[in-house]
């Protein structure tokens, strides 16, 4: 079931050093890269198949092809704001193996033809920045990082920068602004960030496990990465396991795998005595799924979509019979009406919005209207925007409210959760 | 140059350019907040949706360029649902207190409610609380509660004005504008951030609660504060004139004005006016009636033969120099005529932006006229003129904004040395009232008062048109040349002071304002 | 209004028409002699008619609680005047919540044609017509109401309050 292609050592303490990492075959792919051609390595992620990790899964090798082909100077982000509730892939990636996010920057910094690299990373992750910047620190002393790469001619610098705790500085452009020191707000596109990003400057930002996957796709070659998962969606991917389970944690599966193998196979299925009721498949963002869609789903972008969700970044939450999803959808909107940039009319106004119809209903000040007021709002707010957190706020809503409205109709009528049948107050003290 | 239809009609645009602005150049309408032709896109109110065929999103017409064959609309009911809901979302924390919001009336979001809007409201939770009456500088006043926080002001003092004071503190809609802590707004253009802000949050200390804009009038003139010499839009009624506003004039000033011009108006108020002509001789101070006392003048003026003389300052339009000009030189026979250089120093100083040191609008006139009718004369002449008693008479064209003056009382002393001094000027000043000697006070007309031509630092001819009558019976320097060379003139006596000058574009504006159902189906206030 | 002329006979006759309008004045002085209770005709001013009370008469503005005055100084009641009797000055207060609020305020009475107009337009219930109607004065400057005469008159024992509690209004927000 977990196919180990990128976690294979994760196991071992000293695979977070170089020395270690180096004995189980570190640093060996860079030494192959550095042989061949920036063009070959370009062609080699995209006859991979190799999709973003963070969440929108758009193919790595298309987005390099988007830079300009011309000697400006570019920049290469590692992007490890991993702030989407449910998701802490990156963490253990970074923490158990920064050598192997190293190596895939390099590597990706020298196929895109960039010279300078950050890894922005999040800013409550104390811990794995300081494993990361000690990682750095070890590279540059042997000379793995700055002037003249193995002899090859190639520089590349890298820098580790801490995010400031702000959910939208995950996305790439609000990423960027909060790099360049200004408040971490999306940016308008166009320009896209590969034509004019970082400093105004072509820009590829790129995820965690998506800079790291590039290390096993250059060492075993493509054919051998599109083995694992399916057509269109090749390879293997960490997904974070949370929820009412018995077993949470990350496990490396190839994508395809059938998501209720996940639940019950790896993740030692739900606790005795209860039932699955919902899922949600990518991260807090993704529409919900029921347990009769999550019979039918495989985990691989396409089968989740049709299901009218995303795959996103594969942080399975998975939610038993003892929820009450008018609670759970209370605490998202408090979520993502906290974490609005403010700087799109719908979004601001609408998250909050929908953050306070959602409390009203949950401290029994609701009005059945307000139900088809939550639909609203978040119809209206769909797609209006210049990032996707008015749609990561809006596509919750509409799912918890059009596959639970009995629940949310329970709620308003007697005041008190339908599955817990206590109210607000006696839930949450 | 790609072609595209929008609203079903084919037009072609340049390479570039934003479907806003395609709009704009074809007269359509479009509903906007955040845009401003002036300043970078920021895509944030998400009014300006349009529909473009083939893509099942609606898009911002400020940041979508157009291409070839693309086909927009934006009055398909799809837009038009988009745009009521990104209005309701503006509106669900927005206070309702148009009653005491100073922009009612020219208010954006009334604009666009009542033209997209007139739903019933389903917000019924609490408004989102923030702080109110914010000062924030001098000279403006911050009520961030009623701030769609398009960041219009924030990027105005990021890209033009460069001072960077402003920003958007806090995210969601706990955002508010604010200042960084000890910078506050104070830079000589920050009111044009009160212009461009299209709702009420941003107010001018100076506006602030004087009057409801639906009492006033507006009429358009250039600015006389510098040689700059700006658009602008003066607002007034029959109490006087509260508050000046610019015109957009891409030769001139682009949209703004400095905040010096928007102090203007005030000595064009009755308040700050020479009402009546005086005459001071042996036994005292006598009142009199303007044009009366220039009468009185002139028997003076008519016998001081080579004597007199005639001193200007860059205040008055083109056409007044030429006629007082050519009346002195060929009429009265005298070629002394001086030109009142206030500012020689600091006449070539420039911020860099609008504000010049030369704080007269028609310095290049006068010197323009001045060479017409071959007049060359040195300031050194007068002074040895009054000295040694070769020149008995001065008639003297003050200035009627002082701002400017600062050797405006050495002057008056210096020319009161004269046997008899003839002083027209707008503007009342003490230092008239306590003059010795033989003296005859005219008072003028002001830049509002009257229609001409200034010629700004760079040679610009630009007209401008009379907006209204403040003093009736004050004269024009063409009528007071007439008059002080002996000639009879009908002056008739404007009665309908403080009345909007019928103009055919104010006609225009009416038309418009009559949508604005409120004021206007009463009809006239 | 026509005037009908009938040119009969009859009416060139003027006892019956004499004689019939004595008779009605007859019957309602034997009436209101016989009943005085239900004679129309008062002794004012010793007495005085009873109107209801919603009679427009002159002008009341309202204050809050603390005594002070509600009006917010919108002007609305200004513009919507027909009579254009209304003159208010604006000011700024000291409390942010407040904001605006009249330092002058002032009803000419003589121009004032008592259509209510003004109460209708307050958004915030700040001046209402009260039931006074007897205001003489021996000039005309005695018509011009100002702030203290319209709020606190000796009649008003110190302003009329509204129903409407600002505080609660605060707190929701509106």
């Amino acid at each position: 079931m977990e196919t180990k292609l990128l976690t294979e050592h994760y196991e071992k303490d000293e695979f977070r050093g170089l020395d270690g990492y180096k004995k189980n075959g570190g640093y060996e792919v860079l030494k192959k890269a550095l042989k061949m051609q920036p063009q070959q390595i370009i062609d080699e992620v995209k006859a991979s198949g190799l999709r973003g990790r963070g969440g929108a899964g758009f193919s790595t090798g298309t987005k390099w092809g988007f830079l300009p082909k011309n000697g400006e100077p570019r920049y290469l982000l590692c992007n490890a704001d991993e702030g989407e509730p449910g998701t802490c892939k990156d963490r253990v990636m970074m923490e158990r193996a920064p050598h192997q996010l190293i190596e895939g920057m390099i590597i990706s910094g020298f196929a895109i033809g960039s010279h300078k690299g950050y890894i922005y990373i999040r800013g409550e992750y104390f811990y794995p920045r300081r494993v990361l910047e000690q990682a750095v620190k070890e590279a540059y002393a042997a000379g793995l990082l700055g002037k003249n790469i193995l002899g090859s001619g190639f520089d590349f610098d890298l820098d580790v920068y801490s995010g400031a705790g702000a959910y939208i500085c995950g996305e790439e452009t609000a990423l960027i602004s909060s790099l360049e020191g200004k408040k971490g707000q999306p940016k308008l596109k166009p320009p896209f960030p590969a034509v004019q990003g970082y400093l105004r400057k072509p820009t590829i930002v790129n995820n965690v496990e998506t800079l790291a996957a590039v290390v096993p796709i250059i060492r075993d070659g493509a054919a051998a990465y599109k083995k694992f998962g399916t057509e269109k969606s090749p390879g293997t991917k960490l997904f974070s396991l949370s929820g009412n389970v018995v077993k949470p944690g990350n496990y490396e599966i190839p994508l395809g795998t059938p998501l209720k193998d996940l639940i019950f196979k790896i993740g030692g299925g739900m606790k005795p005595g209860r039932k699955l009721k919902a899922c949600i498949p990518g991260g807090s963002s993704a529409p919900v799924l029921t347990a009769e869609e999550v019979e039918k789903a495989n985990l691989d972008y396409e089968s989740i979509a049709s299901l009218g969700s995303m795959l996103g970044s594969g942080a399975v939450i998975v939610i038993d019979d003892s929820q009450c999803m008018v609670d759970l959808l209370g605490v998202l909107m408090h979520f993502y009406s906290h974490e609005s940039c403010g700087q799109c009319t719908p979004c601001r106004e609408g998250t909050g919005w929908l953050n306070k119809i959602v409390h009203s209903i949950l401290t029994g000040r609701g009005r059945l209207q307000d139900i088809d007021l939550l639909i609203k709002v978040a119809d209206n707010m769909k797609g209006r925007t210049i990032c996707a957190l008015s749609d990561a706020a809006a596509l919750p809503v509409l799912s918890f409210v059009s596959k639970f409205r009995d629940e949310f109709e329970y709620y308003v009528r007697e005041g008190r959760s339908k599955v817990k049948g206590t109210s607000y107050a006696e839930m949450h003290h | 140059m790609p072609k595209c239809t929008i609203n079903g009609k084919e037009i072609e645009v340049k390479d570039g350019t934003t479907i806003m602005e395609a709009m704009y150049q074809h007269g359509m309408r479009i509903a906007h907040y955040c845009y401003h032709p002036s300043l970078s896109i920021a895509g944030v109110c998400r009014l300006c949706m349009v529909e473009i065929e083939g893509n099942p999103r609606v898009q911002i017409a400020c940041n979508t360029t157009v291409t070839e064959g693309m086909k927009i609309n934006n009055t398909s009911q799809k837009v038009k649902d988009a745009v009521k809901w990104t209005l309701d979302f503006h509106l669900i924390n927005h206070p309702l207190d148009c009653p005491v919001c100073d922009q009612a009336g020219e208010c954006g979001l009334q604009d666009q409610y009542m033209e997209f809007g007139k739903y019933d409201p389903e917000m019924a939770e609490k408004k989102q609380k923030k702080h109110k009456v914010v000062d924030l500088g001098p000279t403006v006043v911050l009520d961030s509660e009623r701030c769609i926080l398009c960041s219009r002001c924030v990027r105005f003092t990021k890209e033009v004005s460069k001072t960077n004071e402003l920003g958007i503190f806090n995210r969601g809609d706990r955002s508010e504008i604010g200042t960084y802590d000890g910078q506050p707004l104070n830079n000589k253009y920050s009111l044009n951030t009160v212009d461009i802000c299209p709702v009420g949050a941003l107010t001018s200390k100076d506006f602030r609660f004087r009057q409801r804009v639906w009492y006033l009038k507006e009429g358009e003139t250039l600015c006389n504060g510098c040689s700059t010499g700006c658009s602008i839009k003066t607002y007034f009624n029959k109490e006087g004139f509260f508050r000046v506003k610019p015109v957009q004039n891409d030769k001139v000033n682009g949209y703004w004005m400095c905040d010096e011009g928007r102090d203007l108006y005030k000595f064009v108020n009755r308040e700050a006016r020479m009402l009546k002509g005086q005459k001071r001789s042996a036994s005292g101070w006598e009142m009199m009636v303007p044009g009366a006392v220039a009468k009185d003048a002139a028997q003076v003026v008519k016998t001081a033969g080579q004597g007199l003389a005639l001193v200007l300052t860059g205040q008055y339009t083109s056409e007044e120099y030429d006629a007082i000009i050519n009346s002195f030189k060929n009429e009265l026979k005298t070629t002394k005529i001086f030109h009142w250089n206030n500012n020689k120093e600091t006449a070539d100083q420039f911020d860099g932006l609008l504000i010049r040191g030369d704080k007269n609008p028609n310095t290049k006139g006068l010197i323009q006229a001045m060479q017409k009718h071959g007049v060359q004369t040195e300031w050194n002449q007068l002074i040895e003129g009054l000295k040694n008693g070769s020149i008995t008479t001065v008639v003297v064209a003050g200035p009627e904004n002082l701002m400017g003056y600062a050797d405006y009382m050495e002057k008056v002393k210096l020319l009161s040395t004269a046997k008899n001094l003839i002083w027209m000027q707008s503007t009342k000043h003490q230092i008239l009232d306590s003059l010795m000697g033989q003296v005859w006070l005219v008072p003028m007309k002001s830049y509002v008062e009257k229609e001409g031509t200034f010629v700004n630092y760079a040679g610009l001819e630009q007209k401008f048109k009379k907006v209204t009558t403040v003093v009736s019976e004050a004269l024009t320097l063409t009528e007071a040349a007439s008059v002080l060379s002996g000639q009879q003139i009908m002056v008739k006596p404007d009665t309908n002071v403080l009345i909007e000058a019928n103009r055919s574009q104010d006609k225009v504006m009416m038309e418009h304002k009559k949508k604005n159902e409120f004021i206007f189906r009463r009809g006239p206030l | 209004m026509s005037i009908v002329q009938r040119n009969s006979e009859v009416n060139k006759w003027y006892l019956p028409g004499i004689i019939g309008g004595l008779f009605i004045t007859g019957k309602h002085l034997l009436t209101n002699l016989l009943n005085r209770k239900k004679m129309p005709t008062l002794n004012y001013p010793e007495e005085k008619h009873e109107y209801s009370p919603r009679f427009k008469g002159n002008h009341v503005l309202t204050v809050k609680k603390d005594g002070s005055l509600r009006c917010t100084a919108c002007m609305l009641c200004a513009t919507n005047c027909p009579a254009q009797c209304i003159t208010i000055v604006a000011a700024e207060h000291d409390d942010p919540n407040v904001e605006k609020y009249p330092i002058n305020y002032e009803i000419d009475m003589l121009r004032c044609i008592f259509c209510g107009f003004c109460e209708e337009a307050c958004p915030v219930d700040a001046i209402r017509m009260g039931p006074e109607w007897q205001t003489p004065g021996l000039s005309g400057s005695t018509f011009s109401y100002d702030i203290q005469r319209l709020a606190y008159r000796p009649q008003l024992k110190g302003g009329i309050q509204t129903y409407v509690d600002d505080e609660e209004r605060h707190k929701a927000g509106i």
